[in-house]
């Protein structure tokens, strides 16, 4: 997390950075609701890399998981009016919409697979990122796109954007149970519809 | 199983994860430009907001209904206002034809007294009593 980086810590006054360390993120949104700038710049700062950080994850590209980070916030502000305390908690609300848009864009970069930009960034040190890695998440994102939404949803949470399962059956709204199931019945079908691909994929000699 | 590849054996356990080993080292900063766009949109938001706040109430027609039912406690207020709602519903959509010709009887100006059979001077009793 980085909300204590950069050109944020300069910028911020003692009063914001109490702001941030003490107040739960619904606290935030409450003083939010009511013009509260200092709670604005928190929630933007608190959430908005969490945001980002799964939009990546699923995208695989800056652009894009950028202007789905913006929208999920929008969506956040706009709903702030009607927000209910005993509702879901922020986190998981940004974790089902940030996915919902993903899926969007998934779709839609998948339609037109032939001009996806990637960027990789492998933070081994001394590690080049290389055609394979990219040929390797390309397919699985097209395979990814082959399974039923709920299973894909699954899926991606679990081992792309690396949530446990009490979390991811808390954003889907189903058992713990249902999230195994679908997780394991979506490991199949990806690993059935890959199968040809094996080599070229680079798989049968790892 | 609609899988038409038999002659391809799934990948294990073991290859799909270095699949999704690609993904996690997919990791990226966020830029200070684009963190400081989305500060200035949610301060903007914020300052909007005491504005939608102090706009009319508008709640729901099903959630006024509601609390008119949570404020008649008991089980029978309730029922008589369920039973009332669904005959004024009922009566709404098919009414009987002595309801119509009330409801003609008013829009062509006749006292309801004339329509029932009542003389003027039982109106003129009840009034005066």
């Amino acid at each position: 997390m980085t909300i204590f980086d950069g050109s944020l810590e300069n910028s911020c006054t003692d009063d914001f950075l109490e702001t941030i360390k003490s107040h739960r993120d619904e606290e935030l949104l409450a003083r939010f609701s009511n013009g509260d700038r200092a709670a604005a710049l928190a929630l933007t700062s608190r959430l908005s890399p969490v945001v980002f950080s799964q939009a990546f994850r699923i995208l695989n590209d800056r652009a894009e998981a950028e202007d789905v980070t913006q929208e999920s916030l929008l969506r956040l502000w706009k709903a702030t009016p009607k927000w209910k305390a005993n509702k879901a908690k922020i986190t998981t609300w940004l974790y089902r919409v940030t996915l919902n848009l993903c899926i969007d864009h998934l779709r839609k970069s998948n339609r037109n697979s032939g001009d996806v930009q990637q960027e990789v960034v492998d933070d081994t040190p001394g590690v080049e990122c290389n055609l394979q890695n990219k040929e390797r998440l390309q397919a699985l994102r097209i395979a990814l796109e082959t399974l039923p939404d709920r299973q894909k949803r699954a899926v991606i949470l679990r081992h792309i954007v690396g949530l446990p399962n009490p979390d991811i059956s808390e954003i889907m709204g189903i058992s713990i149970e249902a999230v195994e199931s679908l997780v394991s019945r979506g490991k199949q079908a990806l690993a059935r519809t890959l199968a040809p691909q094996k080599k070229a994929l680079g798989l049968e000699d790892d | 199983m609609t899988n038409k590849d038999f002659k391809y054996p799934p990948l294990n356990e073991h290859e799909l994860g270095l699949l999704f080993d690609e993904t996690q080292k997919t990791t990226l900063e966020m830029s200070e430009q684009f963190l400081e766009r989305l500060q200035n949109q949610a301060i903007e938001a914020a300052l909007k907001k005491p504005q939608i706040a102090i706009a009319p109430e508008e709640r729901p027609l099903f959630d006024r209904l509601a609390n008119v039912l949570a404020q008649a406690r008991g089980w029978l207020p309730r029922a008589g206002l369920v039973s009332a709602m669904f005959f004024g519903v009922l009566l709404g959509f098919n009414p009987p034809e002595f309801v119509l010709d009330i409801t003609t009887a008013f829009s062509q100006m006749e006292r309801l007294s004339d329509l029932v059979g009542l003389s003027d001077e039982l109106g003129f009793y009840l009034a005066h009593t």
